[in-house]
């Protein structure tokens, strides 16, 4: 598989799109087109393999699955694991002579997508950093009370750092990066210690996605407990994600109408207190 | 033509024209120093130039939001729709002044970052993954396409409901969203998501090992993995994730750190023999 020149631009002005501090906004921009879910099909339709894109895109999107930005920092960037790892993984898996939907192509998808993605950052950091530029011009028309002017600051010289930072390196990577990665095919074996280590990462690299979001859930340990449920529901009793929703809603509620009793029945302070043991102790039981 | 003492509305264009701005360009503008400052400013426009005719009064206006701001995108939104109610009152002589403005928002831009981060990056978002990639399993372009039909729908029609909720409780949806009534949803919700989360693990990510012991006549006498899934089927899976997570939140390596362990670990056990992914040409 190569990338040309035409598709490669697609993918940069995709790229524009989709980064962090995004062209389409925020909710279309960052958390659709940026998705590695969606990335995959868009990158599949762009190189014409749908079946490998959307299969990369699967892979990849298990290890960023909690892709949270807390106060604006960010630990991987979606234009480059969505716009540059998948298209370059494609070009892996097919120089390798995977099997599209197998478990190692998406492995290697995982590796490729991760090491991309978090060098990416830098990407992130340069677009804002230049972005101080026109925020220097809209202060300037604030003072002067051109307030029409604003809007050219918040949604048409962004452009230029995106142009910069995310449609250059973008077709850039993607273009000769293919080349790069189709001549490694012969310099890592399969069977050698690199190979399978990436690979052996590739399948762990989600775990850390879902310590991210372990991280946000848990504050007391007994908070692990519908997290164990959920897992004992999947790998134990082979149910599907959308038996496991319906199973947890009944636990919503009954947790929903618990915490609204607790606050009618008793005063804020003590009720707090008194009620957190309650908990723990119907939970021993 | 209203004369000047008449009382000042927003009409529904003017908001919805607001909100489209914030929908679109909350971070268009971002840097690390000011954030989504220039997005509220933009989203806040057509609003100022509805209330205040005169330019002096726009410009004067404007200044209320050039404090630095930055919050979950999302359910900021309300933040937006309150601040636009607020300002209709502020035009309308109440006794409110820019700084009453720019207290509520900076007090509230905290909470609000927390709560939609967890509850739409934390939950909403992986709920809806996990169960758009069971559609595409097999490379099928489904899942991604239902994933994107129902996000946009969700998210353009909940922060469309937001906004226009902030705009009519004003600073009373305060109450609401910090409140008792708040906050048992929200842990109901978390409920929901740490369930799902933890079947996206088990249904998605498959840590095995491949080690096993032989004896003199070369049969295998112990196979680790059939062991562990007699013990607790994804053992493995859920030890590497808690490793994980006991990394970043106790130990408070980063996430990039945390992974660069994992290559170690895998360097470690590739070299043992403990794991191997079995492939070859």
């Amino acid at each position: 598989m190569a990338i040309s020149w035409f598709q490669a631009a697609i993918l940069g002005l995709f790229a524009c799109l989709c980064s962090n501090s995004c062209m389409a906004g925020q909710a279309v921009g960052n958390y659709t087109i940026g998705r590695p879910l969606v990335g995959g099909l868009v990158c599949g339709l762009i190189l014409g393999d749908l079946k490998l894109g959307i299969a990369c895109g699967v892979a990849m999107q298990l290890v960023y699955i909690a892709l949270v930005t807390p106060g604006g920092t960010v630990s991987a960037d979606v234009r480059a694991i969505s716009y540059i790892g998948i298209p370059l993984a494609m070009v892996a898996i097919t120089s390798k002579g995977l099997a599209p939907t197998g478990s190692s192509a998406a492995d290697l998808a995982k590796s490729v997508g991760t090491l991309v993605g978090t060098i990416g950052t830098v990407l992130f950091y340069a677009v804002a950093t230049l972005n101080l530029v026109w925020q220097s011009f809209g202060w300037k028309d604030v003072q002067n009370g051109k307030l029409g002017k604003l809007y050219s600051v918040n949604f048409g010289w962004p452009w230029i750092s995106h142009a910069i930072f995310s449609f250059l390196p973008t077709m850039f990577l993607t273009y000769y990066g293919s080349t790069a990665v189709t001549a490694l095919r012969n310099a890592l074996p399969m069977d050698g210690v690199a190979m399978k280590t990436l690979f052996t990462v590739g399948g762990m690299l989600p775990c850390v996605g879902i310590a991210i979001l372990l991280r946000q859930i848990v504050s007391k340990p007994i908070d692990f407990i519908p997290f164990f449920v959920g897992f004992t529901l999947a790998a134990s009793l082979h149910l599907n994600l959308v038996s496991v929703t319906v199973i947890s809603l009944l636990f919503a509620v009954i947790f929903y109408e618990v915490e609204m009793a607790k606050g009618s029945s008793n005063t804020p302070t003590a009720g707090a207190v008194s009620a957190g043991n309650d908990d723990d102790e119907e939970e021993d039981i | 033509m209203q004369k000047t003492e008449d009382i000042k509305t927003i009409d529904k264009k003017t908001l919805s024209h607001s909100f489209h701005l914030w929908f679109w360009g909350a971070l268009t503008c971002f840097s690390q120093e000011h954030m989504q400052t220039f997005g509220y400013m933009s989203s806040m426009l057509p609003i100022i130039k509805k209330l205040y005719p005169k330019h002096d009064d726009q410009v004067k206006a404007i200044h209320a939001y050039t404090a630095f701001f930055n919050t979950n995108p999302m359910l900021g939104t309300v933040i937006v729709g309150i601040t636009a109610s607020m300002e209709e009152a502020r035009a309308n002589g109440k006794q409110i002044d820019g700084e009453t403005i720019n207290d509520m928002r900076a007090g509230l831009m905290g909470p609000i970052a927390g709560i939609g981060d967890s509850l739409i990056d934390g939950t909403l978002i992986p709920i809806l993954l996990g169960i758009s990639l069971g559609m595409s399993t097999g490379g099928s372009p489904v899942g991604a396409i239902f994933y994107i039909v129902a996000w946009v729908l969700i998210a353009y029609f909940g922060q469309r409901f937001l906004y226009f909720r902030g705009y009519k409780f004003g600073d009373k949806a305060v109450s609401f969203l910090v409140g008792a009534q708040g906050a048992a949803v929200r842990h109901a919700v978390g409920v929901v998501g740490s369930m799902v989360v933890g079947g996206v693990l088990a249904t998605w990510v498959n840590v095995t090992t491949s080690f096993k012991l032989r004896g003199s006549d070369g049969k295998v006498f112990l196979n680790l993995q059939d062991k562990l899934n007699s013990i607790y089927p994804g053992l493995l899976t859920v030890a590497i994730t808690l490793f994980c997570w006991w990394l970043m939140s106790k130990k408070h390596v980063s996430a990039i750190w945390t992974m660069i362990i994992l290559v170690g670990v895998s360097l470690v056990g590739v070299l043992l023999g403990v794991f191997n992914p079995g492939l070859s040409y």
